[in-house]
């Protein structure tokens, strides 16, 4: 059976000039495997993430068909089952730590916070379930980073803190919204091999939001492509070079390489009816 | 090749032992320590480097938003006067890596692509606006929109055909796309090589991006904790011919971006 | 109408005034939605319609004494509101004396935003000892009470009702200064005054086309919420005689003149002072209503 069912998932925002659709009828089913959302800015790629923790504020309103987590259904269940989900079972990662992250707590009273209310775990077991999850994403000197503010991390220890948080409670899923952007590319890769490991040591589901398709494709298992709140495509990641869909094609050939030709880069041609209002 | 021509003295930007401090609460902070850095008129070079590289410093730097604390620029063979004078304008302008940052929320296009020809006293900016939209492949219908009504791309567009408004000869570009959709940064990079063509204008690009930086530059200069590493040539950068350790786990990291 | 709306909404304006109309005109649809809002700004609107049609909507002369009539209760015929202890129709003076209230307000709200503007602004984007000078010079003024200093300044310059206004403003511009000063520090390091420094504007040019027009939301909306405290420090005035002179029919000077009677004839001391309540209530709300629309941390997208 799978991890996490989504049928017709529907997102919509009322706004003075009437309703807007972010997410038009997005079905997925997701295993213990890693997938990839990916689209460019206003493809409803992470309202699609934030549904399935329903962390859509008003004036936006979550409707589908079906939208099940193992078993629970996630449309029917109440605020506080949800909350019961959140963290413990669902974890999410944000693009920028350094907006995830309580600017006035130090890290180890934030990754100790939840295990010791939620969990009524003691402080000293509590501090080695901490350590033990900044080892699990390879922060060399634990013992410091625990005593550090969110401020005194570079970007890349930030989103390993972030990451770590989301892994003590031992989710079955992880949602990872551009969990890399912000990160310079060497740095990107460490971050990436953690996700990696956890995935296959674990067991855990792993949806990667990203707009980066070179990216995905080379981490991800399986993709899908996201245009304007539809899903365009939905592939094998390691099929993405025979996409089918202009739309993946345009994406992957815009981009430009090293040793690539001078000439313009081809633009993303918008002219078909894939792309036209209400498609 | 190219990468010789610099050396011959006809460089239009000369930067010698550039060195910027920043000084807050009693700590200096080195950005950027002992770069130097040539670039022939009509030339496009790159800098990369991971973030605290001081890549973005150096730009900084050539127009005094920095402070600059040894070494010296040139441009076209004359050391810059402090503060920098109406003439720099004419010569250098910049274009930022936010396009929600780097326009005024509170001016029209309009307003913002006329301000430039208002400060130097220059005529008939009616019509230089009009064409400035069009030169950047924007309708002219968006001449009074704000910039909360375009978009991203179109937004960077605008940044662009301000920084063109006073026909300078040099283009500094601070990651001008590493904040816009793949599709829209496509658009941008064909723009900035369009103009660079038809206006004979000199590049001095910083970006993260190796694949952005060898599509945009003939020579690249990587940087490292504010210091130059390695300059090359974009035949070196294409064929892997880097020499030291930091250029090449660079260039590692950048393997999905290498032409297939 | 709807000819006028789609013009107003018209995504592609074709002259600055049409982007300016249709920005204002999405500002009103904001503050439409607003109920407090919208009380606010009808009493401050009945409040200009009262002053500006006063000799239509007055049953009497504010002026006119008869003393066979002197301290007449509310619902007299003729008498709306009773009368004071001249026999002065109490209606007919308030009508009249929302004039000097709006004409003190207007004063008040064009000369000490503007200087508190001027100042933060330039105190913030100069920083250095151009800062820390005006800053402390704006400490000073912070550092006394405002109607002790608005009382001393009367003081020195005399009663009456310019005097009454130049040392309310004189007394008002520190808020606005500091308001304007951390606007300033958020602003001028964004990229889009770098672009402009960077095309050679100098600092007169950043300051008063770039900087300003950023922090005038947040100033206009402290005008707003300190036109209650305006009114009241003008009517303090009024009341303790250091502002206008009777017979001039000023609301605070009304209350003073009232409390002599005020527990036989409370209506004479009451009636300005509900005036008083309601005016102050309606700028309040109108402010808290402007900081939603007017905030450029909540508008945007």
């Amino acid at each position: 059976m799978s991890l996490l069912e989504v049928k017709n998932l529907r997102v919509t925002f009322a706004t003075e000039t009437g309703p807007v659709e972010a997410v038009r009828g997005v079905s997925f089913s997701l295993g213990r495997e890693r997938l990839g959302i990916v689209g460019e800015s206003g493809s409803g790629k992470t309202m699609t993430g934030r549904s399935v923790l329903r962390l859509i504020r008003p004036p936006g309103r979550i409707e589908a068909d079906a939208m099940s987590f193992d078993g629970v259904d996630l449309m029917a269940a109440s605020e506080r089952e949800m909350r019961a989900l959140r963290g413990n079972r669902i974890g999410m990662v944000m693009q920028d730590p350094k907006y995830s992250l309580n600017p006035v707590m130090n890290v180890g009273e934030q990754l100790t916070e939840g295990l010791r209310r939620r969990d009524r775990i003691g402080r000293t077991e509590a501090r080695a379930k901490a350590i033990a999850a900044l080892e699990a994403v390879q922060i060399r000197d634990p013992e410091r980073v625990m005593a550090a503010y969110p401020h005194e991390l570079s970007g890349g220890m930030g989103q390993r803190v972030m990451i770590a948080m989301m892994l003590i409670p031992e989710p079955d899923l992880l949602i990872a919204d551009e969990p890399t952007s912000a990160l310079d590319v060497t740095v990107q890769a460490e971050v990436l091999a953690i996700l990696d490991g956890l995935v296959r040591d674990r067991g855990m589901g792993l949806i990667f939001i990203s707009h980066d398709l070179r990216l995905v494709g080379r981490f991800c298992d399986r993709i899908l492509v996201m245009y304007k709140g539809k899903v365009v495509e939905e592939l094998e990641a390691k099929n993405l070079a025979q996409a089918q869909h202009p739309y993946t094609q345009g994406l992957l050939n815009c981009l430009p390489r090293i040793g690539g030709a001078r000439g313009p880069l081809p633009g993303l041609d918008r002219s078909g009816d894939w792309a036209k209002e209400g498609a | 090749m190219m990468t010789t021509a610099t050396a011959s003295g006809t460089a239009l930007i000369e930067i010698k032992d550039l060195t910027v401090t920043y000084r807050s609460k009693g700590r200096e902070v080195r950005a950027v320590e002992g770069v130097s850095l040539q670039v022939a008129a009509r030339q496009s070079y790159g800098l990369v480097g991971e973030s605290g590289s001081g890549k973005s410093t150096i730009l900084r730097a050539i127009c005094d938003l920095a402070p600059v604390t040894g070494g010296s620029i040139r441009i076209a063979g004359e050391a810059l006067e402090d503060p920098r004078g109406t003439d720099f304008s004419r010569q250098v302008q910049m274009v930022f890596q936010d396009p929600y940052a780097s326009l005024h929320p509170r001016h029209t296009i309009d307003r913002t692509l006329s301000e430039p020809l208002a400060i130097h006293g220059i005529k008939g900016s009616d019509q230089k606006v009009m064409q400035a939209l069009q030169d950047v492949g924007l309708p002219t219908s968006f001449r009074f929109r704000y910039p909360h009504q375009l978009s991203g791309g179109q937004r960077q567009r605008v940044a662009i055909a301000r920084a063109l408004m006073l026909e300078p000869k040099i283009l500094l570009l601070d990651e001008p796309t590493s904040a816009l959709d793949a599709s829209v940064q496509a658009e941008v990079l064909n723009l900035l090589n369009r103009l660079r063509e038809e206006r004979g204008l000199t590049f001095l690009m910083v970006s993260h991006d190796l694949a952005v930086i060898d599509h945009m530059c003939d020579r690249v200069l990587v940087m490292q904790h504010g210091r130059a590493v390695e300059e090359l040539s974009r035949d070196d950068l294409a064929e892997a011919k880097m020499t030291t350790a930091y250029a090449r786990s660079l260039f590692e990291a950048s393997a999905d971006r290498m032409l297939a | 109408m709807s000819s006028l709306r789609l013009w107003l909404t018209d995504p592609n304006p074709a002259s600055r005034r049409q982007a300016r109309l249709g920005q204002g005109y999405l500002a009103w649809l904001r503050i439409r939605r607003n109920k407090l809002a919208m009380t606010g700004l009808v009493i401050v609107g009945l409040l200009l319609l009262m002053a500006a049609f006063a000799p239509l909507l007055a049953p009497h002369d504010p002026l006119a004494q008869d003393l066979s009539r002197r301290l007449l209760p509310p619902g007299t015929p003729g008498n709306l509101l009773g009368t004071d202890d001249f026999g002065r129709d109490i209606l007919s003076r308030i009508i009249f004396g929302s004039r000097i209230t709006l004409y003190i307000i207007a004063l008040v709200a064009v000369t000490a935003p503007l200087l508190g503007l001027l100042i933060g602004t330039i105190s913030g984007y100069f920083g250095g000892w151009i800062d820390a000078l005006l800053m402390r010079i704006t400490d000073i003024f912070l550092a006394f009470p405002r109607l002790i200093l608005a009382l001393a300044l009367v003081a020195v310059m005399g009663p009456g009702v310019e005097n009454a206004v130049l040392a309310i403003a004189l007394t008002a511009w520190p808020p606005y200064a500091r308001i304007a000063r951390a606007e300033t520090l958020t602003v001028r390091n964004s990229d889009y005054i770098a672009a402009v420094r960077l095309q050679g504007a100098g600092a007169p040019r950043i300051i008063w086309g770039h900087i300003v027009p950023m922090c005038l939301p947040s100033v206009i909306i402290r005008v707003t919420l300190d036109m209650a405290g305006v009114i009241l420090i003008a009517a303090g005035l009024g009341f303790l005689g250091l502002g206008v002179q009777p017979p001039l029919p000023e609301w605070g000077q009304m209350i003073s003149s009232g409390r002599k009677f005020l527990f036989e004839q409370w209506w004479v001391a009451t009636m300005p002072g509900l005036a008083i309540l309601i005016v102050s209530l309606g700028f309040n709300l109108l402010g808290d209503g402007l900081r939603d629309v007017l905030d450029p941390r909540s508008t945007g997208k």
